[in-house]
């Protein structure tokens, strides 16, 4: 195991080694309350006294810094001060003014070793992505311009365009990071080349340290000081806290020919992909492979990939880089079939080439034959993109087809039962597809197919000059066909005028539809049928429970409440579909390439659970309005329909995942289908899912050597391109545990957690997840505490730097929708649903949703990211003359405190009192400062999170008062501890597993 | 007031008017009195029945029907015996005595209502509706059509079909319902009562469909909820069940009057385009005309009981797929020929028969008819859709192309009015009351036996029987049934002297007239038994040998389709001979002693040409022509019947006036034009000479005028047999040796063949057959004949 913590103290100053210290080891929290920092008077009573805010703050690394600093022979500030030149002291925690100075400078502080203080201000100008910051994805209002030009104006798979990414403008992705950003992509000072991999808080100014190849330091979480000495408390303002920055990093992902630790997924980067891909698309839950198996269960982490293949980029960033090798197809190992990538070692002067995944020595064919430098390198190392690139896309030849490149085909599919038009479900989809086909990609190999569907399905030929479109029942709804060979899917250009004409026809047409039923199960097959010869993309509008015909489901909701009642331990089976014959079918679709996606504007119980097998089989995705709105949802759902089918997206897609000798996949998890082993079949694959890949060993590897991760994406562009995508990352191995736990990527792994456990929810009682979840946790630290933390007292909490927010997120996972036991069926299944592909910036929202404060926006500093100030979810920091937006990517909730200036109110919503604003809130725009500020705020939440807000007010005092301080993770709440508590039993439950 | 009704012969037999005006005529018009007698008379006693035929004297009595008590309730007539002192009248039938009704009360000897008038053995009861409430409510419900149209066509095919259709919806009454299914791979049945766009319910080819299951998706079931639908607790339950967009389950959105959607349907037809599914090379077409079939029944099984409704299926083609497929895809299986129907060698066959029969059954219980235009070159399976149609009444029509007169002209006809009109009525139902002693053993023609057993049914079932009652959904002024007896007397009847020597029969014949009323028709008539085997003079004097001879084309056509192994040529030879060793006259083994009664005398010629013809020799047919030669056989008149057994010819030539001609390869002569009348075709047959004058145009020539008007005589009879005859007959003008002559050659009696004896007179013509003559023929039935 690593380098026994305790001999670190010192060298490792500041963040790393920081326990948080409690008291004497002897006593640990089961003590009276009083002497529990702790466990005492929980959110009230803060962590340690005035400096004691510090704890956290590490100032003196090593110290296993008891509560009171006073106490601390070695206490931080001394240590601290010399460092750190400037220990931001307004945040005393967030910035751990220790480790600051070590690793260079907070964001906001130029950089002296820095080719620039603005890394890439400069850059822009060169790059092809200069042109759209204008562009947003989201604006306020959808008939204007919501996404504007993003898609269209830049073909995504045109092949030197890589993806539009959301504009620069400003940060575009919120930055929870909870580290001063100078830790993450800090560039090495030139000159120390052999700079060990970047630690979080490793201080590489010390002598020794800088210079050993793999520090044996480790970062400690300053998360720790509580003992028992009565005069410490927790300071809830201390403990670990997410932070947002605004700065913008450079990232480059191998320097020196080591790989970069990554900066947070959640955080503003841009990346310089030199050697190994992008994190965005492809992120390991720890930057150094454990050599064994061992290793790796000894840490009790996750080892796992997040894929995110088709991941938005920075819109500063390089394109991804497209390579034809003409007829021969890309160069492959002619034993593992890995593509040729930066890892593979040429030899014998070039003539032969190592791979890298197995080790087998290929040939050289004779024209990619090219000399070897002084270095090792081939001479045309760089002039090559796939010698040189994480990320490469290789042209596909014949090899990789087995027929002609599917067309973009876009089939929609509307209820039109009697609650569908009247709750106005129908029509919103109607207006919604008829304005989002200005954004179907261009072009001839766009066909487009629609069909309707009650108690039976309504097909539309549309490929009738000048004529009415001929509808065409399919009634037979449990054993459908498709009603015409040809002539249902259409290219968009012959029939727009038709389906325009169409859509606006629908919701009168059947205006008067008294047929309750919905035959979703059928409509989608017979749709499927219509599609099967293409394959495409299949968009449901669902609006009630399929209650008739194939794959027809029953309310099970009513059951599911008694069930939770009483405690039924089968309850979770009623997040389990309802039957087979969905997932069967979807099975089909998949292997026909059809991708469905469902959109499901509902007021009532829909079965998900049954529902979202076909999206998650065909790798599409559920939308889920509830309860639909006929005011405030059309926005949302056409805004989400745009993005569909308007983001970067590849068809037919089969993606594989290899890596070096030594490790072999586990298990794939996301939403595709899959039928062999070893590959993945999507459907349709686009940037904002995410597949998650779980690894295990089978092999050692030697200390020192690199371990290779290659995804292969084989898929078709919306223009009818087949390409195959690579992406290669290649990290080292340690066998050095604490290693491990320096390297562990907290957003990987947090996502990991959050997948397993909604792939667990259906499978085992909510009681029983929240408990493996909680246990991931405590291992992962309990490991820590052990291996690499033995030194400090037992009394102490100490938390690894790289994970020491782990504790919080865990509780708000814990708490989130998915693990609450209060929720509805449908609310549970769609988290779970949603969960499944989440990528990671998305998946910390969804557990711990991003709050402002709006009432003060309009006095806030302009510094260029209206979303930097964060509040922690505790309803602590909720006033009453305050107004509030919370947002976990998806809603948007408004709270408006009972005591609100009534100018404010009027100001933001035109209406003076606060029992004015209408529920179905639908933010205007008025002519003042703060109204500005806040649909500013509420744009580029939406922009960065690529999703429509659906606003909600929340009022104080009222049901969607509560249901907003629901969202307070924090807090304590009955039946869930509050951060602090939970802190508490985290170390506790330690303490018990150390005993 | 019956007065002034044409008088005419009661019960004699047919001499002047040949089915007399109770178009009804007998094998036999004198009775043998035994059973053995009976069978000694080798032709069957049978009856055949035109129940609605026109007849300028027929008597409508506004009032209902006077009927004896049950079981026998058979209706007053002119053979009963009234007591008009008494009121009361004695039923000829049962002897039942039965008192007048309070409003005869009138009657006398000088005051007899109309049906007991003697000459009024035929009459028609037209009652009023009961009350005026129910007036109101039976207002004559619309005739319903519904069109079943095949897709699977060329292009040009498929014009022809729409502008047939164009034009009979020209000629529909206004208020008739029109309804309108295509089909090709897949059936479409088009709702035509929606203005938004148009709108169609697409069903799939290859499934077999219940009726249940289409009326439920098309939304029109009775019972509303969906299976599947049920139960779902917390649900709201289904309102009222409908498909689309109408909240009620009408039928009405398909069926529309004629007038309201003639321009729907006009446009409907305009857009119309053959089927788009892709045939792949070496395949036929995917038609499925068997689910289309199903689908048209099934809706109209949504209609209100008792409405009279036609499915008209124009068909191009054979069934491919689904039920009632006749062949398969695949273009190297050939359709079936009677060759693999008699090795058992037809696999998609019976299957299909079944299907079609149980379909026949489905519209039988509706009370409606399927009426089929076949129109292709190839077979469309009319063998085994055979069974829907004549169960139901149906009208069938063969033809090669959609644009051929033969489907042109006749499909044109069933829509018109007046004259030309057939009398389409729906809905018939046929009940047949006789003197005990009397069994009945069945129908043969186009009805469905309705099961209803009684002491009159016959032990031996021959055609649809086992009942006393028949329904038959569609119905014309042509349509004729042949009713075949039994004669097995009582022990008491049989002791001579007692019973009374004639026999009475009575038809009811209730119908839904083209007026959409209901008539009942009441035949009564009456034929006298012969006793004892010695009476032979009566039963000669009483045989009709036209009946005689088709009604044996009929048993032997029935025979031939139900029994397997049956040499037809071997059963009617011996029947021939066992005949005339009966009714002829001559000495033991005396073939020249042998002479027959002029009642007689022209039926073996009879019996020659049937065993020549296409109901025996079938193997010069396909199947599906030899069921549709069949179906008008058993369905047509008598006289016309005979036509299709033995063609007539006509001889025009300059010496004389048009004469009938001897069915004989001798009667042609280069300076003759025939006309040939085989009822299917008509054929204008120019002599040598007379092609070669034509040929040089003199006919134009003002001094050969004679010469035009002999050319033009035959084709102004043809025109005239042509335009009374359903379906139009193929007219075919040829000339001496030319291709098409074989039409006129395949019907005459090969008295020359090219190894004949004879010198061939110079300008006629030889046979090239090895089939025997007449003369040989009857050469060998007088020596068979003759054997003792």
């Amino acid at each position: 195991m690593g380098a026994p913590p305790s001999s670190q103290p010192f060298i490792s100053p500041p963040p790393s080694s920081q326990p948080f210290m409690g008291p004497p080891s002897s006593r640990p929290f089961g003590g009276p309350p009083s002497s529990q920092p702790f466990g005492g008077p929980p959110s009230s009573q803060p962590f340690a006294g005035p400096r004691a805010s510090q704890p956290f703050s590490v100032p003196p690394a090593s110290q296993p810094f008891t509560g009171p600093l006073a106490s601390q022979p070695f206490a931080g500030p001394p240590a601290a001060q010399p460092l750190s030149g400037l220990p931001a002291s307004s945040q005393p925690f967030s910035g751990l003014p220790a480790s600051q100075p070590f690793s260079g400078v907070p964001a906001s502080q130029p950089f002296s070793g820095l080719p620039a203080p603005q890394p890439f201000s400069g850059v822009p100008a060169s790059q092809p992505f200069s042109g759209l910051p204008a562009s947003r994805p989201f604006s306020g209002l959808p008939a204007s311009q919501p996404f504007s030009g993003l898609p269209a104006s830049q073909p995504y798979m045109a092949p030197p365009t890589p993806f539009p990414g959301p504009p620069t403008s400003s940060s575009p992705f919120g930055t929870p990071s909870w580290q001063s950003p100078a830790q993450q992509g800090m560039p090495p000072m030139p000159g120390t080349t052999q700079a060990p991999p970047r630690m979080f808080g490793m201080p590489p100014h010390t002598p020794g340290q800088t210079m050993a190849p793999v520090p044996p330091v480790m970062g400690h979480s300053p998360l720790a000081g509580h003992q028992v000495s009565t005069q410490s408390k927790i300071d809830p303002n201390q403990i670990p806290r997410p932070v947002s920055s605004t700065s913008v990093p450079l990232f480059e992902t191998r320097q020196g020919n080591q790989a970069n630790i990554p900066p947070p997924a959640t955080s503003d980067f841009i990346v310089k992909d030199n050697g190994n891909c992008s994190p965005r698309l492809m992120r390991c839950t720890m930057n150094q492979i454990p050599c064994t198996g061992d290793l790796l269960s000894t840490s009790s982490m996750p080892l796992a990939l997040m894929v995110q293949p088709f991941a938005l980029p920075h819109p500063s960033e390089e394109p991804i880089q497209v390579v034809d090798f003409g007829e021969s197809g890309p160069l492959r190992c002619s034993r593992c079939k890995g593509y040729m990538n930066p890892f593979m070692r040429f030899v014998d002067q070039g003539r032969q080439f190592v791979c890298n995944l197995c080790g087998f020595t290929n040939e050289t064919p004779r024209d990619y034959y090219c000399n070897l430098g002084p270095d090792g390198r081939r001479r045309d190392a760089d002039e090559r993109p796939e010698l040189c690139r994480g990320t490469v896309e290789f042209v596909a030849t014949k090899e990789y087809m087995v027929r002609d490149p599917m067309p973009a085909v876009f089939f929609f599919v509307i209820d039109v039962s009697m609650n569908a038009i009247q709750t106005g479900a129908t029509a919103a989809a109607c207006t919604a597809i008829n304005q989002a086909l200005a954004d179907l990609p261009e072009g001839p190999r766009t066909m487009v197919g629609i069909a309707t569907f009650d108690s039976s399905i309504h097909f539309y030929n549309l490929k009738r000059a000048s004529q009415q479109p001929l509808m065409l029942i399919v009634p037979d709804i449990q054993d459908v066909y498709t009603p015409l060979h040809t002539d249902l899917i259409v290219p968009l250009t012959e029939c727009r005028q038709n389906l325009e004409q169409l859509l606006d026809g629908i919701p009168n047409m059947f205006e008067n539809n008294r047929v309750a039923e919905s035959a979703f199960g059928a409509a989608i097959k017979a749709a499927f049928l219509a599609m099967k010869p293409t394959g495409g993309k299949l968009l449901v509008f669902q609006s009630v429970l399929p209650s008739v015909g194939i794959g027809s489901l029953f309310s099970r909701e009513a059951e599911g409440r008694t069930n939770v009642s009483s405690g039924d331990k089968e309850a979770h089976k009623l997040l389990q579909p309802g039957d087979k014959t969905l997932k069967t079918m979807a099975i089909e679709f998949a292997e026909y390439q059809v991708c469905v996606d469902i959109f499901l504007t509902t007021q009532t119980f829909v079965d998900i659970a049954s529902i979202s097998v076909v999206p998650r089989t065909t790798g599409g995705q559920v939308y889920y309005y509830y309860p639909f709105s006929v005011l405030s949802d059309p926005a949302k759902l056409y805004n989400d329909l745009r993005w569909n089918i308007s983001r970067p997206q590849g068809f037919e897609a089969v993606m594989r995942i290899r890596c070096s000798q030594g490790l072999q996949v586990q298990e794939y998890s996301g939403n595709f289908c899959k039928r062999i082993p070893t590959d993945i079949d999507l459907p349709a694959i686009d940037c904002d899912k995410t597949i998650m890949v779980t690894f295990k060993h089978d092999d050692k590897f030697q200390e020192g050597s690199e371990c290779a991760f290659q995804c292969a994406l084989l898929y078709t562009t919306v223009y009818g391109q087949r390409r195959i995508r690579i992406i290669n990352l290649s990290l080292p191995c340690t066998s050095m545990l604490s290693n491990l736990f320096r390297s562990a990527d907290l957003d990987s792994q947090f996502t990991c957690f959050l997948k397993q456990a909604a792939n667990g929810i259906p499978a085992s009682p909510l009681s029983q997840v929240r408990e493996q979840i909680t246990n991931l946790c405590i291992n992962i630290l309990c490991s820590y505490r052990k291996f690499c933390a033995t030194v400090s007292s037992s009394g102490q909490l100490i938390l690894p730097e790289a994970l020491k927010l782990l504790p919080l997120y865990t509780l708000a996972l814990v708490k989130s929708i998915g693990l609450r036991n209060d929720g509805r069926l449908d609310d549970r299944s769609y988290w779970v649903s949603r969960s499944a592909s989440l990528s990671i910036p998305m998946a910390f929202p969804l557990v711990y949703p991003r709050m402002i404060s709006i009432h003060d926006l309009a006095s806030k500093e302009d510094d260029g990211s209206l979303l930097s100030a964060t509040i922690p979810l505790s309803s602590e920091h909720i006033n009453d003359d305050g107004i509030y937006l919370l947002e976990n990517g998806e809603d948007g909730l408004i709270y408006v405190g009972n005591m609100v200036n009534p100018d404010t109110v009027q100001r933001i919503f035109g209406v003076s009192s606060v029992d004015g604003i209408p529920t179905q809130l639908v933010l205007q725009h008025f002519d003042n400062d703060l109204s500005k500020k806040l649909n500013d705020v509420v744009d580029e939440t939406r922009r960065q999170r690529c999703s429509y807000l659906r606003l909600r007010l929340c009022r104080k005092g009222d049901p969607s008062g509560l249901f907003f301080l629901s969202y307070m993770v924090e807090d304590k709440i009955p039946g869930g501890l509050s951060y602090v508590e939970f802190l508490v039993q985290v170390h506790r439950q330690i303490q018990t597993k150390m005993a | 007031m019956a007065a002034d009704l044409a008088g005419g012969g009661g019960g004699g037999a047919a001499v002047a008017d040949p089915d007399g005006p109770d178009g009804v005529r007998m094998t036999w018009n004198a009775w043998p009195r035994s059973k053995v007698e009976a069978s000694k008379c080798v032709i069957p006693v049978a009856a055949c029945i035109a129940p609605i035929r026109a007849s300028p004297s027929l008597l409508v009595l506004p009032y209902a029907p006077l009927r004896c008590k049950p079981p026998c309730a058979a209706v007053l007539n002119p053979f009963s015996r009234v007591d008009f002192a008494a009121k009361i009248w004695i039923c000829p039938i049962c002897f039942s005595r039965n008192h007048f009704p309070p409003h005869y009360a009138a009657i006398s000897e000088t005051n007899v209502p109309g049906e007991l008038y003697p000459q009024c053995t035929t009459v028609e009861y037209a009652p009023p509706p009961l009350d005026a409430s129910a007036a109101a409510a039976a207002a004559v419900p619309a005739p319903i059509f519904l069109f079943v149209l095949d897709t699977c066509l060329i292009e040009e095919e498929l014009g022809f079909v729409k502008s047939a259709m164009r034009r009979a919806l020209g000629l529909l009454p206004d208020h008739a319902l029109v309804g309108l299914v295509t089909f090709g791979t897949q059936v479409h049945l088009h709702e035509l009562g929606f203005s938004d766009l148009s709108k169609i319910y697409v069903f799939r080819g290859t499934k077999e469909i219940s009726k249940e299951q289409i009326l439920d998706q098309l939304g029109l079931s009775s019972a509303g909820i969906r299976p599947g639908a049920a139960g779902a607790p917390g649900y709201p339950k289904a309102g009222p069940q409908a498909n689309g967009l109408h909240p009620s389950g009408s039928v009405n959105r398909f069926l529309l009057p004629a007038s309201d959607c003639e321009y729907t349907l006009n446009a409907l037809l305009d857009e119309l385009q053959t089927d788009q599914w892709p045939v792949e090379a070496g395949n036929r077409a995917r038609r499925c005309t068997g689910v289309a079939l199903s689908v048209a029944a099934g809706l109209l099984g949504a209609c209100m009981p008792g409405t009279g409704a036609r499915i008209i299926a124009l068909v191009g083609g054979p069934c491919t797929e689904g039920p009632g497929m006749i062949v398969s895809k695949d273009l190297s299986e050939p359709v079936r020929s009677h060759k693999d129907l008699d090795k058992d060698a037809a696999p998609h066959f019976h299957k299909a028969v079944k299907f079609y029969d149980n379909l026949a059954k489905q519209l039988v219980n509706q009370g409606h008819v399927l009426d089929l235009f076949a129109s292709a070159l190839d077979q469309v399976g009319v063998a085994e859709m055979k069974v829907a149609v004549e169960r139901t009444g149906g009208l069938v029509v063969l033809a090669e192309s959609f644009g051929h007169p033969v489907f042109k002209d006749s499909f044109k006809q069933i829509f018109e009015d007046g004259e030309q009109s057939l009398g389409l009525s729906f809905n018939g139902t046929l009940e047949i009351n006789c003197s005990k002693d009397i069994k009945i053993q069945g129908v043969i023609g186009p009805c469905t036996s309705l099961e209803k057993k009684g002491a009159l049914c016959a032990d031996t079932v021959v055609g649809q029987g086992n009942t006393t009652s028949w329904r038959m959904c569609g119905l014309d002024r042509s349509t004729c049934l042949t009713v075949f007896f039994d004669i097995s007397p009582s022990e008491r009847s049989s002791q001579p002297g007692i019973p009374n020597p004639q026999l009475y029969i009575q038809f009811l014949t209730n119908y839904q007239n083209p007026e959409g009323q209901m008539r009942l028709r009441v035949t009564t008539i009456t034929r006298r038994w012969v006793d004892g085997s010695a009476n032979t003079e009566e039963l000669v004097e009483g045989f009709d040998q036209e009946t005689a001879a088709v009604v044996l084309a009929r048993y032997i056509s029935l025979k031939m389709e139900m029994e397997e192994e049956f040499d037809a040529t071997r059963w009617l030879d011996r029947s021939l001979i066992r005949l005339c060793s009966r009714f002829g006259d001559y000495r033991k083994d005396d073939p020249a002693s042998f002479t027959l009664h002029p009642n007689f005398s022209i039926f073996p010629q009879f019996m020659f040409n049937l065993r020549r013809s296409q109901f025996v020799q079938v193997f010069n047919n396909s199947p599906d022509e030899t069921a549709y030669f069949r179906m008008l056989l058993n369905r047509e008149s008598i006289t016309n019947s005979v036509v299709m057994i033995q063609p007539s010819l006509l001889s025009y030539s300059f010496n004389s006036p048009p004469a009938p001609a001897l069915l004989d390869v001798a009667s042609i002569s280069a300076d003759r034009i025939l006309l040939l009348d085989a009822y299917f075709s008509v054929v204008i047959f120019h002599g040598m000479t007379i092609a070669q004058w034509r040929n040089m145009g003199y006919q134009n020539q003002p001094e050969h005028q004679a010469f035009a008007q002999l050319l033009q005589a035959p084709q102004d009879d043809a025109q005239m047999i042509i335009r009374d005859r359903f379906p139009v007959p193929r007219l075919v003008i040829c000339d001496q040796h030319g291709s098409q002559a074989r039409f006129l050659l395949a019907k005459l009696n090969p008295s020359a063949t090219y190894n004949s004896a004879h010198e061939v007179a110079p300008g006629s013509d030889v046979i090239f057959t090895d089939d025997v003559s007449l003369q040989v023929f009857c050469e060998h039935l007088q020596r068979l004949a003759v054997q003792s």
